[in-house]
């Protein structure tokens, strides 16, 4: 289990070193077992939280626990996992070279069997003998996600997992996730592509400006999204149409609810807007 | 311990088949060969100009090493984000620092064993500066290479570890280019501070019976000199190219001495590095 209290983290900026808020008195729980969605747009902060999480970045205020260690302890990471965003690895180091030098850094022994296994799990085995500055950035983001469950940690976090992948790549991914959700793990992965939220999660929290606005179940906000999309449609029938828009197509809101799939994808979209300062 | 055993090895493949480590390994091997056509222009001691000549390529190729390598060796990782990897693993920061470090220190051992042993068989050709040695009656002879030149070599691995461990200081507080800049600063003062430190001592002279200053520098300007040389680690004692050149024997204390010199300064050097790495925020 994870754990965020009142967490806040500020970035010293300028050349008179001024203060500004990354992530803003955090408070956050990720349960065992569950898939949460980390979902904010560009900036938002969901990065640094992630990197707060993982121990890569110090939080300046407030307190956060890995299954009870601090995160900067590195006993935290001893049942974790990390998929960072646009991995890389260094030159002239073969795919299994690199992943058999990850699997030493456990505390556990990891047989060779083991290592295959993950591979083959992140579809990357064929390629365990090219070197690693020859691969697709597919192929470098499974090697990655092949080294994070590697070892079956308890926890995995994924930052940004489909980003920059094509719609094959997304879905591979995806069969990824729902294998480890079914496995249950406990995933926390940020996204800012709205269309994964509802296949692959349990909870979702909504991170603005470093603001948690929203933390909730999947169930409770798909109802809350249910109501709130009808209220939407609604509203844009019953609009005064003026020259400009005289059809319901040519209305804004008509427009959003048509470019998203899901109601739930419309009021995170919204939800979003709404509380992101310009 | 076992994590920071597979770090250096990691390291030292990594550093191995780098561009740059590959540059000027080549690099330093075909000044050394070179170093046969150098001698030729002179018509005596062609032993002492080839001596001279590789063992300035060898130092300056692997201090090269220590400076570009150590200045990126951590500041890379960082910025390629493949540290993220590493360090998010159930691994101490200083563990990872030292395995990095460790790596670096065997590359260097590397490359001065592969340019020592090019340099070998270039006497050994020549048939200049290698000492025949006979283990046993009967059996063929060996030539060994004379102490000062083996001596030579462990200050050159000394010096450039030393060297890295100032860039890799740097490149935790600074980018990889200043880092790189302030090494070679560090390096070059370091070279002359004893020099400097000489320089601006008192000319004393006797005259009638008495001690007399005869010449003394700016007061301020020696100060600064004095504090520069009393801080700034001397490079200079690890130089011995000289004694190299003539075939002076090293003594074991001198030897020693600047051992344990090069290496208290890279431990302190290390737990500076160490202590900042830890606060880092990498990201």
């Amino acid at each position: 289990m994870i754990e965020l209290k009142n967490t806040t983290k500020y970035f010293r900026i300028g050349f008179f070193g001024i203060k500004k808020n990354a992530v803003e008195n955090l408070s956050l729980t990720v349960e065992a077992g569950k898939v949460t969605g980390f979902f904010g747009p560009n900036g938002a902060g969901k990065s640094t939280t992630i990197k707060m999480i993982v121990g890569l970045v110090h939080p300046s205020n407030g307190i956060i626990k890995i299954n009870g260690y601090d995160s900067m302890d590195y006993k935290a990471r001893l049942n974790l996992g990390y998929l960072p965003e646009n991995p890389s690895f260094p030159r002239g180091l073969k795919g299994i070279e690199i992943i058999s030098y990850y699997s030493k850094l456990l505390n556990k022994k990891i047989d060779k069997n083991e290592i295959y296994d993950a591979l083959k799990l992140a579809g990357i085995f064929y390629a365990k003998d090219i070197h690693a500055h020859k691969y697709s950035k597919g192929m470098t983001q499974r090697l990655a996600l092949a080294i994070s469950i590697l070892g079956d940690p308890e926890i995995l976090i994924f930052d940004e997992p489909l980003s920059g992948l094509d719609p094959i790549g997304r879905k591979e991914f995806k069969d990824i996730i729902f294998k480890l959700k079914e496995r249950r793990k406990t995933i926390f992965f940020s996204s800012h592509v709205l269309a994964d939220s509802k296949e692959l999660c349990d909870k979702i929290a909504v991170l603005v400006n470093g603001r948690l606005i929203k933390n909730e179940g999947i169930t409770a906000i798909e109802k809350e999204a249910e109501g709130y999309t009808e209220a939407k449609l609604n509203s844009s029938k019953n609009h005064e149409r003026t020259p400009d828009t005289t059809k319901p197509e040519q209305d804004k809101d008509y427009r959003l609810i048509a470019e998203y799939n899901t109601p739930l994808e419309v009021y995170l979209y919204d939800l979003m807007r709404k509380n992101k300062k310009n | 311990m076992k994590k920071i055993l597979y770090s250096t090895m990691y390291s030292f493949k990594e550093i191995k088949n780098s561009k740059i480590f590959y540059s000027f390994l080549i690099f330093a091997l075909i000044l050394i060969s070179g170093s046969y056509f150098v001698s030729q222009t002179s018509f005596i001691s062609q032993g002492r100009i080839m001596v001279d000549f590789s063992i300035f390529a060898i130092t300056i190729f692997n201090i090269f090493i220590g400076i570009f390598i150590g200045s990126s060796i951590v500041y890379d990782d960082i910025e390629k984000k493949s540290i993220f990897l590493s360090i998010t693993r159930p691994v101490k920061r200083t563990e990872y620092l030292i395995g990095r470090f460790l790596g670096l220190t065997a590359a260097i051992i590397f490359s001065t064993v592969i340019m020592m042993l090019i340099f070998y068989f270039v006497l050994l050709i020549m048939h200049k500066y290698v000492i025949p040695l006979k283990p046993f009656a009967g059996q063929p002879t060996i030539y060994s290479l004379p102490q000062p030149l083996i001596i030579q070599a462990l200050f050159i691995i000394i010096e450039s570890v030393f060297i890295a461990a100032v860039a890799l200081l740097f490149s935790l507080i600074t980018s990889k280019a200043l880092a790189s800049i302030f090494t070679i600063l560090v390096f070059f003062i370091g070279n002359v501070s004893s020099k400097m430190n000489d320089l601006v001592r008192p000319v004393k002279k006797i005259i009638g019976g008495k001690i007399v200053i005869v010449h003394q520098a700016n007061h301020a300007l020696t100060n600064i000199v004095h504090i520069i040389y009393a801080i700034l680690p001397n490079f200079s004692i690890f130089n011995i190219s000289s004694e190299a050149a003539y075939k002076i024997f090293i003594s074991a204390g001198t030897v020693f001495y600047r051992i344990v010199y090069g290496l208290s300064y890279m431990v302190l050097l290390f737990i500076i590095s160490s202590l900042i790495f830890t606060r880092k925020d990498i990201s």
